[in-house]
C-alpha cells in the first residue's frame, strides 16, 4: 500500500528497526549560520532531524526554509508542519515545495494556540486538522492529486508523521486517536517525552493489543532535564506533560550544577528502558536550546554509530 | 468652605430593618441632611436608584441591610450587596469615588444597629467631603 | 442569543466626547438578556455619563429610549421622534443593530456602546458561554451535540489535541476541552465509536469565510 519516499530514516526504521531521530529549532530572525551550527551538532549522531514549524505560536525562521539549510549540509531533515497558521491552499502548496527542495520527512501536527506565542492578537487559521493533514499528505504521495483532485506534476513522496501523546486525557482514547492517525496515512509516530514509563507502557501495550505496532513506527520521545526548574515548569506549565514527583526530587537532591548531569543520567536509563519495549522503534531526542548534548547521549546510550 | 451646607446622606433600607412610624433618636442638629428611601426588600435596590441618588446631590449612599442569612427573602441582602460592589467599581471609573457608597449590615428590630450605621454614614460624608458633581462642589477661583 | 458586553465608560466617553445631545438607545431583546444593553442599562449608562460630566465640568444633555429590537424596522420606526432631536445616536444594540440604525438614519452618526461577542446561552445565572459560531453547514448530530468549530480553540474534527488534560483546554484551565466533552457525550450515548471514523476537512463555504451572507425566503418576498 505505502510507496517507498527512500529517505534515510524510512530506510533505517525499515531495516534495523531502530531510529534515532532529535528536534531543532530555527532561530527568531534571518541568520542561517544558526541552524547550521545546530546541523553541525547533530549530523552524524541521528537519522533525521525534526524542525520545528513556529513552535509555542512564536515567530521564527519558517521551518521549510530551515529544513532547506539542512538538506543542503547533507542532513536529513523531517519538516513539521501546523495547521494553525496556513489553510488548505498554503500547507498543500508548501508540501509540494518542500520536496521540490529536497525534503523527504513531514511531521503533521495541529500547533500549540497562539495565544502562548509572540502574536497573540493574530487570527488563528486550522482550516483543517493535523489528521487531514496527514491524509493531504497521503492523497498527493499515492494518487498524485491535491486535494481538489488535480493531477500534480510531480507527487512529492513524503514519508508521513504525526504526533501522539500517550500522556494526555482521556486516556482510554489515545489508542482510539492513534489508529485513526495510522488509517489517515501515518507512516510514523513521534511521541509527546517519557517521564512517566508506567504510563508509557500502558499505553504501548493498548498499541500492541490493537495491532498498531505492526502498521506503524513509534519513536518514543526523550528531553534531558537540565535543571530541577525546568523539571517543575515541565509539569505544571506544559500542557499534555506528565513529570512523576519522583523524578522532579530526583532532580532537585543534587547541587545545582551537577543537574544536567543528573538529568542525562534519567535520560539514559529511559532510553535503555525504552529499547526494551516492543512494538517501540526508536527514539525521538528533543533538548531545545541544548542541541550540544544530543552527541552525547545517543553515544552513551550505545546508538553510535548510526547505519 | 461654606460652613453652613449640610453632608446629604441617603439611606435605603427594607422595610425589615426599619418601618412607619419607627422613631430613629438621631439627632436634628447635626450638620447632616438624611433622606431614607424604604423599599420592600434591600435587593429591590437597582443600580440606577444608586446612581441617581448622586445625581439628585448625595454625597454618600449607605444602602442598609439584614445580616447575611437573616433576609427575609432569603438572598435580597446577597444580591444587594453584589450590586453596591458593582456600582462602587462603577463610580471609581468615572471620579466620583466608590467609597461614597457603602454597605451596613443592621439588626431587624435593633434600632440602635441602623443609628450607628447611619452615624457612620454621616462621618462617611464628613471625611469626604461634597460630592463632586454637585451644583457648587467645584473648587473656588482665587480672585485678585 | 446574541451576546455582548457593554464597552468601558472611558471608552464611550471617549467615543461620545465631540456630542453634547445624545439619543441613548438600548435594545430590549439578546443585550437586555446579557446585562448589556436593555432599558435598565440605559439608566444607568445615562446617569453615570451624566455624573462623569458633571464632574469634568463638562455639558451633556442624555435622551434615554429602549425599543424591543434594534435589528427590525417596525421597532427602528419608533426612535425615529427621539433620533431627529438629537446630535448623535449611542446605540448599546449587537453590531447588527448599530449597522441597521446606521443605514436608516444615514445622515446620523450612530455609536456603539457595546462589544458584541458571540452566540450564545446562559448556562447558569450570571454565565453566559459561547456556543455557535454560524458555520452554515450545521455537524452536531455527529458531535453528540457539541460544536467543536466553536468550542474547540482549534476547530478540530478528529478528536482532540495534545493539550487536553483534566478535561480542559490548554488554552484556559477554565474552559472545557470540547473533545472532552464530545468523547464522554459520545460514551452515554454508546456512539463512541465514531469517533473512529476519519472525518474529511470541514466546508467552510456557507461561514463568514466566503463573504458576509443573506438570507432570502422567497415566500415572504412581496
Amino acid at each position: 500500500m505505502k510507496t517507498e519516499s527512500a529517505g534515510k530514516l524510512q530506510q533505517v526504521l525499515t531495516s534495523v528497526g531502530f531510529a534515532v531521530t532529535a528536534e531543532c529549532g530555527p532561530p527568531r530572525g534571518s541568520d542561517p549560520e544558526i541552524i547550521r551550527k545546530k546541523g553541525e551538532l547533530l549530523k552524524g549522531c541521528v537519522d533525521a532531524v525534526n524542525v520545528t514549524d513556529n513552535q509555542t505560536a512564536i515567530v521564527r525562521m519558517s521551518s521549510i526554509a530551515a529544513c532547506a539549510h539542512l538538506v543542503a549540509m547533507g542532513i536529513e531533515p523531517v519538516m513539521q508542519m501546523v495547521t494553525r497558521d496556513r489553510n488548505r491552499i498554503a500547507l498543500q502548496s508548501d508540501i509540494m515545495g518542500a520536496h521540490s527542495l529536497g525534503i523527504n520527512n513531514i511531521l503533521c501536527l495541529s500547533g500549540d494556540h497562539q495565544t502562548f506565542g509572540s502574536q497573540p492578537d493574530a487570527l488563528n487559521v486550522f482550516d483543517i486538522d493535523s489528521m487531514n493533514l496527514v491524509r493531504t499528505v497521503l492523497t498527493m504521495r499515492e494518487q498524485g492529486q491535491d486535494m481538489s483532485g488535480f493531477e500534480l506534476k510531480g507527487a512529492p513522496k513524503m514519508f508521513i508523521g504525526a504526533a501522539a501523546n500517550p500522556f494526555a486525557d482521556p486516556f482510554e482514547y489515545r489508542v482510539i486517536r492513534l489508529a485513526k492517525k495510522i488509517e489517515a496515512g501515518a507512516d510514523f509516530i513521534q511521541t509527546q517525552c517519557v517521564y512517566n514509563m508506567e504510563r508509557f507502557k500502558a499505553w504501548m501495550k493498548m498499541a500492541r493489543g490493537e495491532g498498531l505496532t505492526e502498521k506503524v513506527h513509534i519513536l518514543a520521545g526523550v528531553t534531558p532535564m537540565k535543571s530541577v526548574g525546568m523539571a517543575k515548569y515541565m509539569a505544571n506549565r506544559v500542557a499534555g506533560m506528565d513529570v512523576p514527583e519522583s523524578l522532579i526530587k530526583r532532580m532537585g537532591s543534587v547541587p545545582k550544577e551537577k543537574a544536567p548531569e543528573e538529568g542525562i543520567t534519567i535520560c539514559l536509563e529511559t532510553i535503555a528502558e525504552l529499547r526494551d519495549i516492543p512494538g517501540v522503534h526508536g527514539i525521538h531526542l528533543m533538548a531545545i536550546e541544548w542541541e550540544e548534548v544530543i552527541a552525547q547521549i545517543v553515544s552513551e546510550a550505545g546508538l553510535l554509530p548510526r547505519p | 468652605m461654606n460652613q453652613t451646607s449640610k453632608s446629604k446622606v441617603t439611606i435605603f433600607h427594607c422595610i425589615n430593618v426599619f418601618g412607619e412610624g419607627d422613631v430613629l433618636p438621631v439627632d436634628a442638629a447635626e450638620s447632616v441632611e438624611l433622606n431614607f428611601i424604604k423599599m420592600p426588600c434591600s435587593s429591590m435596590v437597582k443600580d440606577v436608584f444608586l446612581l441617581r441618588a448622586f445625581e439628585a446631590g448625595a454625597d454618600v449612599v449607605a444602602v442598609l441591610v439584614c445580616a447575611e442569612g437573616a433576609c427575609r427573602y432569603v438572598e435580597g441582602n446577597l444580591r444587594a450587596k453584589k450590586r453596591v460592589q458593582w456600582v462602587k467599581a462603577l463610580l471609581d471609573e468615572i471620579g466620583l469615588d466608590g467609597r461614597r457608597l457603602a454597605l451596613f449590615n443592621v439588626t431587624a428590630g435593633d434600632m440602635q444597629t441602623a443609628v450607628t450605621s447611619i452615624r457612620d454614614a454621616s462621618s462617611l460624608a464628613a471625611t469626604l467631603g461634597p460630592n463632586p458633581a454637585s451644583v457648587g462642589s467645584q473648587p473656588e477661583v482665587m480672585k485678585g | 442569543m446574541i451576546v455582548g458586553d457593554q464597552k468601558p465608560i472611558s471608552e464611550i466617553k471617549q467615543i461620545v466626547a465631540p456630542y453634547k445631545k445624545i439619543l441613548l438607545l438600548g435594545c430590549g431583546t439578546c443585550v437586555k438578556t446579557c446585562f448589556a444593553g436593555g432599558d435598565d442599562e440605559v439608566a444607568v449608562l445615562a446617569s453615570a455619563l451624566r455624573l462623569s460630566c458633571k464632574i469634568e465640568g463638562k455639558e451633556i444633555e442624555i435622551e434615554e429610549q429602549t425599543v424591543e429590537r434594534q435589528c427590525e424596522d417596525e421597532f427602528i420606526q419608533e426612535s425615529a421622534g427621539a433620533v431627529g432631536r438629537n446630535e448623535v445616536i449611542l446605540s448599546l444594540a449587537c453590531g447588527a443593530g448599530v449597522q441597521a440604525m446606521a443605514r436608516r438614519f444615514a445622515s446620523m452618526p450612530v455609536l456603539p456602546g457595546v462589544n458584541t461577542t458571540f452566540m450564545g446561552v446562559l448556562e447558569k445565572p450570571g454565565l453566559f458561554t459561547e456556543e455557535c459560531s454560524g458555520c452554515g453547514d450545521c455537524k452536531l448530530a455527529v458531535f453528540g451535540g457539541i460544536c467543536p468549530f466553536t468550542r474547540c480553540a482549534k476547530k478540530l474534527v478528529n478528536g482532540p489535541c495534545g493539550g487536553s488534560r483534566n478535561g480542559r483546554c490548554e488554552i484556559n484551565s477554565e474552559t472545557d476541552c470540547a473533545w472532552h466533552l464530545i468523547i464522554e457525550r459520545l460514551k452515554a450515548l454508546g456512539q463512541l465509536d465514531n469517533l473512529r471514523i476519519y472525518l474529511p476537512p470541514k466546508n467552510w463555504a456557507a461561514s463568514l469565510s466566503s463573504g458576509p451572507r443573506k438570507l432570502i425566503r422567497e415566500d415572504h418576498v412581496l
